[in-house]
């Protein structure tokens, strides 16, 4: 290991506990959500060094991007119903008492020392299924060992988690009905422009994303992720305002990626195959396709998750315009 | 594997059908009933294949555990899918009902969806044989039920999902950690590679912090504290999923998990027991406290849910090849009388107006239906023969007095008086007829078509008592493999 890439992992890794700590210390709101964006972007750079591209691919692009949009989203909303102690620059409240913090940072203290004792004392195994999967390789149809994983191996675990993403699109759809309205968020007309410029370039990253995962890095969630940052730029830009007319399109299109992959986990079966398991000399087709489509629910999934309610619940056009 | 893959099918036909519910709201409960239905039958089949083969296993893919994933079928699994497809169906064909009408559009285009991904998680933590698709599926599961426990929209409800949404999501973290924790240790995450583990203190610090990730999902005391607003506040059919079928599933894999931890020693049963026997009074208590009938009824799952991790500790480390069998007979007890309980006592709230114990006695309307209901659901609850809570109990309390463990039987007295009390503050306002204000009595009121559903699970519940002997004998099917 070289000299100066081992000061620089020690820098990191201080770095993001030291800004973990800031973000649950910071009382402003908007201050903790910052630091939180600086800590998912940290982790990313730690998931590099720890020669997991694709894990930081997926923690900068939903666990830093999106996520950090969704909690600016949320403080923007309890802003607008102007919930105490969340105005600009207020203290957020602060009602558990320092004595049960501190009881509570201790005994979580305990517990993780506790754990680390019992697993720093037993052997680690340090292989995991990486053979298994090596000889597999051959017969998955693709050559990055992540997406083998993911959409062969274990497409079952994969299948339902795009089925998570769906839940969560439902139950906040149902959800957000039954609150206020909130002046949606917006960006002046310059962003417009701003917009216009660098939508294509990152529709073009997205696919390549999407298109990498076959061979390196990369696939239908980074891809999907980097896709909803688009959507995000065309509801904050108003280039796109959601429209009840627009409902069944939208579902139609959340549940799309779902529907193609358990379709597809669903036909393969027979002759002698089971569930999931593609015929031969098919797999990277079917991959791409499950792939392709998979991204296309969770760009559009994640950009609805941002603007939050069912379209119905628009108290008219209104909140949009001047 | 020969013939269609009920397994899979059971697994991915509420998940279409959830797909079709969403996006033709109109047609949702058509599509809804028909697709519990057509689950319930794969079920079905899924058990005449256990009964005559023993466990059945698909290799997913197939490539086989550990690189791959498998579903296994075995007696336990189909009984918590039975359960769940006859509770299902059951509260589906209530659920028609309750929901009918204008006012309840909304609630009903969500219900469907939202109950049939649920269903969908449900059967595949049932079948599932592999740590961390598991942990998918309880998340499923929490996002499925969350949305059901708010979908009533009140404010009360809303606050009640929002806590349940913190616990479920930190239950399910624990439980993830573990999960990473097993992976460190032996590189695989299929149940087979857990049996075979060697015991060492990893492990069990790891099954440890999966313990107290289930522990809060399925509220076992003290991590019940999300439980008893978020059930009572649903809306009446999203109630009885959620008491008599979602906290099952994270039971359901405690009590897998019970036959593979590696060093389940003595003390950590008792301390299982412990828990158990604290769910089993505070939760008696607060039942007793309870002013209105759903949070009676909320409270005593609590309880009951303390009474089931007492019968897994019963007769303590050698006794546990048979204890888990008296806590599935407990589970399957509750699952059937708590829906049934909680659909009865949605009625009674409907049609008396309110569901305040102390004003039950006064109002002059008397659902009798759904009061009968409650009190066979009651009786199944308390444990009177021959229901089958009655066995489930009877089970506990000889497992405990064979290997004289007399403290888990004086628990499991306790807890039953606990529950006679606390029913009969209800069913003496149903049975006192000297305080009734405004107005004459109107007995046999609202008896409608939706009482058959809870009528017909609480009147399952107290007559499958009599067949437990072919229940116990099918729950053991398929079990040498994988309860060592």
């Amino acid at each position: 290991m070289s000299e100066p890439l081992f000061l620089f992992d020690l820098l990191l890794a201080l770095a993001v506990v030291a800004i973990a700590a800031a973000a649950l210390l910071v009382r402003d709101a908007f201050a903790m959500i910052v630091l939180f964006v600086v800590f998912g972007l940290l982790s990313a750079l730690a998931w590099v060094r720890l020669a997991a591209p694709d894990v930081a691919l997926a923690e900068a692009a939903i666990g830093t991007g999106l996520t950090g949009a969704l909690l600016l989203k949320t403080l923007h909303h309890l802003r607008a119903r102007g919930m105490a102690g969340w105005e600009p620059g207020a203290a957020a409240p602060r009602p558990v008492p320092r004595a049960v913090a501190s009881l509570n940072a201790g005994l979580t203290l305990a517990v993780v020392a506790g754990l680390g004792v019992a697993i720093l004392g037993s052997p680690l195994r340090v292989t995991g299924l990486e053979i298994a999967v090596a000889e597999a390789m051959p017969l998955s149809g693709v050559d990055n060992p992540v997406t083998a994983v993911l959409l062969n191996f274990r497409a079952y675990d994969t299948l339902m988690e795009v089925v998570v993403l769906l839940a969560a699109i439902i139950v906040v759809w149902q959800v957000e009905r039954g609150a206020d309205a909130a002046p949606a968020p917006s960006l002046g007309p310059i962003w417009q422009g701003f917009a216009r410029l660098t939508l294509p370039a990152a529709a073009i990253v997205g696919v390549y994303l999407l298109w990498a995962g076959a061979e390196a890095p990369g696939g239908a969630f980074q891809g999907g992720a980097m896709l909803a940052a688009i959507g995000l730029m065309l509801l904050l830009t108003g280039l796109y305002r959601p429209h009840p007319d627009h409902r069944a399109t939208a579902r139609l299109l959340f549940v799309l990626g779902t529907v193609a992959f358990a379709a597809v986990a669903l036909l393969v079966a027979g002759a002698g195959r089971a569930s999931f398991e593609y015929p031969q000399g098919h797999a990277k087709t079917l991959i791409l396709l499950i792939e392709g489509l998979v991204t296309i629910s969770i760009a559009v999934t994640l950009t609805a998750l941002f603007h939050g309610r069912e379209p119905a619940a628009l108290k008219g056009e209104l909140r949009h315009d001047p | 594997m020969t013939g269609p893959d009920w397994l899979t099918l059971s697994i991915m036909l509420p998940l279409f059908g959830a797909v079709a519910a969403f996006i033709l709201p109109r047609a949702a409960a058509g599509l809804g009933l028909a697709t519990v239905a057509a689950t319930t039958l794969c079920v079905l089949m899924m058990a005449d294949r256990v009964a005559a083969f023993g466990a059945v296993t698909v290799p997913l893919g197939g490539w086989g555990a550990p690189l791959g994933i498998e579903l296994r079928a075995d007696g336990l699994s189909v009984a918590m899918l039975a359960l769940t497809g006859m509770v299902g169906l059951l509260v589906s064909v209530s659920a028609i009902d309750a929901f009918a009408g204008d006012r309840t559009a909304r609630q009903r285009h969500y219900f469907w969806p939202l109950w049939l991904l649920l269903l969908s998680g449900l059967n595949g933590v049932y079948l599932g044989t592999d740590l961390f698709n598991l942990y998918v599926m309880i998340e499923i599961i929490a996002l499925a039920a969350v949305g059901l426990t708010v979908l009533g929209g009140t404010r009360e409800a809303l606050r009640a999902g929002l806590d349940y949404v913190y616990a479920s999501i930190l239950g399910a973290l624990l439980f993830l950690l573990g999960v990473g924790l097993i992976y460190l240790q032996l590189g695989r995450l299929d149940f087979a590679g857990v049996i075979a583990a060697p015991p060492s203190a990893a492990m069990t610090a790891a099954l440890a912090v999966m313990f107290v990730g289930l522990a809060l999902k399925t509220a076992l005391f003290p991590l019940h504290v999300w439980l008893p607003a978020a059930h009572a506040n649903a809306a009446a059919p999203a109630s009885a999923l959620l008491s008599g079928l979602v906290v099952k599933g994270a039971l359901y894999i405690v009590l897998r998990l019970a036959g593979y931890m590696p060093a389940l020693t003595e003390d950590i049963l008792t301390l299982i027991g412990l828990m158990g026997a604290g769910a089993v009074i505070w939760g008696g208590i607060q039942a007793l406290r309870a002013d209105r009938l759903k949070l009676l009824v909320a409270w005593s799952t609590v309880a009951q849910i303390g009474l089931i991790f007492v019968a897994l500790a019963r007769a303590g480390e050698r006794g546990l090849s048979d204890s888990w069998k008296a806590a599935a007979l407990l589970i399957l007890a509750h699952g059937i009388a708590k829906a049934a309980m909680f659909l009865a006592a949605g009625r009674i709230k409907d049609e008396v107006g309110h569901d305040r114990i102390r004003d039950l006695d006064r109002s002059p309307i008397r659902p009798t239906l759904a009061q009968v209901t409650f009190a066979l659901a009651a009786i199944n609850l308390i444990g009177l023969p021959p229901s089958l809570g009655f066995i489930g109990k009877w089970q506990l309390m000889e497992g405990a007095m064979m290997a004289g463990y007399w403290h888990w039987v004086a628990i499991t007295m306790i807890g039953t008086l606990f529950s006679v009390a606390y029913f009969s503050r209800v069913l003496a306002g149903f049975l006192r007829f000297d305080r009734v204000r405004g107005g004459p009595l109107a007995e046999h009121h609202g008896w409608s078509g939706a009482d058959a559903a809870p009528l017909i699970l609480a009147g399952a519940a107290v007559l499958l008592g009599l067949a437990a002997g072919p229940i116990i004998a099918f729950i053991d099917l398929g079990a040498g493999g994988a309860m060592p």
